[in-house]
């Protein structure tokens, strides 16, 4: 059993160096996208920002939900949830429907809209590779104030309570990404709600995925009872054609044979 | 001398090509340029061709199984002479809807990929599977025609020999497919507005598409009456116009009933840009139709059924777009409006479901030929309905554009205020400062770094990272990862460059120069 990993990041605590910024574009190979990073948005070449909102410094990036929604919309299963955490993007298999970028609650996939012939979806992939080798993520290597902060899932949840509680005029009371989505590899702490800080309003607490998976797994009953339904009404009205029919016939025969007798009477 | 016969120009005609041609030049600039043509973006990845290519054409398809069920499985046949043209209409409509999907998606080359890469937690995955078998039954509902206009007695009678099993699959895979298009909107419950997200909503589409099925069988039925000569029955349209009334008022009912139940029905009324184009489909699209079709003089005469239909149709391609593009403009921040590319094709398409049914009705038996060979032959008839089918052909085309205008300035016209008001719910990026001071006490020590030595180096250079930093205004991007690594992942650079690099600053201007051959001293230390 692989530990869940994941990062916390820490807005009171982020000094909007760009450090992360930079790791994240040396070690993914990313070219230069912004004069100033802090205008930066997400973008193909772009997978994690620092912006500046309401007097706080907030990352922005894939929050690698613990039940991912572009998981479970993607048809061909471009995209996988990895035990140790990180939502991982295939892009051999993608056919560019784009479903994931629509049903993702954070926006967070981009798609490379310049690219004619085999655009992909890129969106933060956690260092999946240098968590396999045991190490940190990029960004969280080399945050020079441990605003990003690298580990066990359970532990750093665990940190930031602790944080919390310790400081509690310095935090608004709430761990994002604990509850949201039905939890997250990415935990947030600030002074004020996520939301007023770019993050989505109304996020549900519960995991998204079951909204459309319920519904799929009613089609197989559904499906069931409409086709036997389908083929008793069609016996049923079938049926009462056919009596509808041979009793036309009946009449007609009784008719056309009463007028034969008439006619073989007259004969006698 | 043999004379050629060749198609005569019309102005209808000539505007046809004008929109394939432009069609086709918009899908080599797509295919050339990639979807940066278009006007999606990474807030808005879905927009018109989901709209109307995915959603409007596939719901136009719902003919197809509505009335082959009414025939084929409550036995009703006094509804045959329909089936051929709904089924047309549907299989043109899903043929329409794969090439607008192969222009849709990022990668049409894999559009196979569902086949053998499964996700049955997809509900993408479902529709792509739908539609593929979908497709194909249709194909074989819609052949008859095509081996009566080529005289394949066997192949007609073994498509017949297997029809009720086909039309059976036909409804159970088009039932699915309607309502799985609803479903692929649940997955955003805080994205789309809750004037249209609703845990009803596969119910909901499944009930309007079967009442645009239905809309679009009376519309293109008097089109081709009038273009052809070719069509149904009146008094089959007028039942064909109360059936739509009816489930109309039930798609009604479930609707005001979901969203009085949801406790958001008050928004409707709200002075939003959703609320008044909410608005606009609920009176253009139901009510008002619905009103004209329970009157019997105005669901009696052709133009009233005609028009009644095509507000049904247009209603429903609004509740589409609506739920596919308008009701998730706010959440994605961006007012997304298509590009000349993406109206092209999808007008393109549209061109080419006309033109290709068109065809059809002239050269297959689609509409039954009892009723062709009494209007065909200038026979007036005893249906004094028929008499006004005799009016030149373009009137009804015109009639179809005018009315569709001023549905659409209806629609703009009811939203207009809201347009005005409409906000994104995206915060934008403020540049205030940020009070990084207690921050900075997390600040880590930067350790000395020794730098490697060239054979030539004067002496041992030990980097001070600290001394190189801001600390009140820390900037890591100034120096990485551009100029600095920040990952050690590779071999260091060579001693030259990693001095060249030094000289970035200190040139001699913002710091001292590297060049300086009597400071060497400043930073290469003698031990």
């Amino acid at each position: 059993m692989v530990t869940k990993k994941a990062l916390l990041f820490d807005s009171t605590m982020c000094i909007g160096c760009g450090a992360c910024y930079g790791a994240c574009k040396e070690k993914n190979h990313l070219s230069v996208t912004a004069g100033n990073f802090l205008q930066d948005d997400l973008s193909v070449e772009t997978y994690t920002v620092v912006n500046r909102r309401q007097h706080q410094y907030i990352r922005r990036l894939c929050m690698h939900c613990e039940e991912p929604t572009c998981v479970s919309v993607c048809p061909v299963g471009a995209l996988v949830k990895t035990e140790a955490g990180p939502v991982l993007y295939e892009e051999s298999k993608c056919m560019g429907c784009r479903y994931c970028m629509q049903a993702c609650p954070f926006t967070v996939p981009q798609f490379e809209w310049k690219n004619p012939v085999s655009p992909r979806i890129s969106k933060c992939n956690l260092c999946h590779d240098r968590i396999e080798a045991g190490l940190a993520t990029a960004c969280a290597a080399v945050c020079p104030t441990g605003a990003t902060k690298f580990g066990s899932r359970d532990e750093l949840v665990a940190e930031a309570r602790d944080r919390i509680r310790k400081n509690p005029e310095k935090y608004y009371e709430h761990i994002f990404g604990l509850k949201e989505v039905g939890g997250t590899s990415v935990l947030m702490l600030a002074a004020v709600p996520l939301e007023q800080l770019g993050y989505p309003t109304g996020l549900l607490k519960q995991p998204l995925p079951p909204l459309t998976r319920e519904v799929l797994h009613k089609l197989p009953g559904v499906v069931g009872i409409g086709g036997v339904l389908m083929c008793g009404v069609w016996w049923i009205t079938n049926r009462r054609n056919q009596v509808q029919r041979a009793a036309r016939e009946e009449k007609l025969r009784a008719q056309t044979g009463a007028e034969s007798n008439e006619g073989s009477t007259k004969d006698a | 001398m043999r004379k050629i016969n060749l198609p005569k120009i019309t102005f209808w005609r000539l505007v046809l090509v004008a929109i394939l041609l432009a069609g086709a030049y918009a899908a080599w600039i797509r295919f050339t340029q990639g979807l940066i043509v278009t006007n999606l973006s990474d807030r808005s990845p879905w927009g018109l061709w989901i709209g109307f290519s995915v959603l409007c054409v596939i719901a136009l398809a719902a003919g197809g199984f509505t009335i082959s069920a009414v025939v084929h499985v409550l036995n009703l046949e006094n509804f045959k002479p329909v089936v051929r043209s709904t089924i047309l209409t549907a299989f043109l409509g899903y043929s329409l809807y794969v090439v607008g999907l192969l222009v849709e998606l990022g990668r049409p080359y894999n559009v196979w990929h569902p086949i053998v890469m499964w996700n049955l937690h997809s509900v993408m995955f479902e529709i792509g599977m739908c539609a593929m078998f979908y497709t194909t039954v249709l194909m074989f509902e819609f052949s008859p025609m095509l081996f009566e206009r080529l005289k394949w007695q066997k192949a007609l009678k073994t498509i017949k020999a297997i029809t009720t099993p086909l039309v059976f699959i036909g409804v159970l895979l088009s039932t699915m497919h309607q309502s799985s298009l609803g479903t692929l909107f649940l997955i955003v419950p805080g994205k789309l507005h809750p004037l249209w997200y609703t845990p009803r909503l596969p119910v909901l589409f499944f009930v309007s598409a079967v009442a645009l099925g239905l809309a679009m069988t009376i519309f293109e039925s008097y089109l081709s009456m009038r273009v052809f000569r070719r069509g149904l029955h009146f008094e089959l349209l007028t039942k064909l116009g109360q059936a739509v009334a009816v489930v109309l008022i039930l798609y009604f009912i479930l609707k005001i009933g979901d969203l009085y139940f949801r406790g958001v029905l008050a928004s409707a009324f709200e002075a939003s840009y959703e609320g008044r184009i909410f608005l606009a489909e609920i009176v253009l699209g139901i009510l008002a139709p619905v009103s004209m079709l329970l009157i019997p003089r105005l669901r009696k005469n052709q133009l009233g059924l005609f028009i009644a239909a095509l507000m049904v149709v247009l209603g429903v391609f609004l509740n589409r777009m609506n739920v596919g593009i308008t009701g998730l403009d706010r959440s994605s921040g961006v007012n997304y409006f298509p590009s000349f590319v993406e109206l092209a094709i999808t007008a393109a398409i549209i061109a080419a479901g006309f033109l290709l049914f068109g065809l059809a009705v002239k050269y297959l038996q689609v509409f039954p030929r009892e009723e062709m060979d009494l209007v065909a032959g200038g026979q007036r008839s005893t249906l004094p309905a028929l008499d006004a089918w005799s009016q030149p052909a373009w009137s009804a085309t015109t009639l179809a554009l005018v009315v569709g205008i001023i549905f659409t300035a209806a629609t703009l016209a009811l939203s207009y205020d809201g347009v005005r008001r409409r906000v994104p719910n995206v915060p934008t990026p403020d540049g205030g400062p940020v009070d990084i001071q207690n921050a900075l006490t997390h600040l880590k020590q930067f350790e000395n770094i020794p730098i490697t030595m060239g054979k030539s180096s004067p002496g041992q250079v030990i980097f001070n990272h600290t001394r190189h930093l801001n600390a009140n205004n820390p900037d890591c991007a100034q120096c990485h990862p551009g100029l600095f690594r920040l990952l050690p992942t590779t071999a260091d650079v060579t001693p030259e460059k990693k001095m060249r690099q030094c000289g970035t600053c200190h040139d001699g201007v913002k710091a001292v120069g590297i060049m300086r051959k009597d400071r060497c001293d400043s930073c290469h230390r003698k031990s």
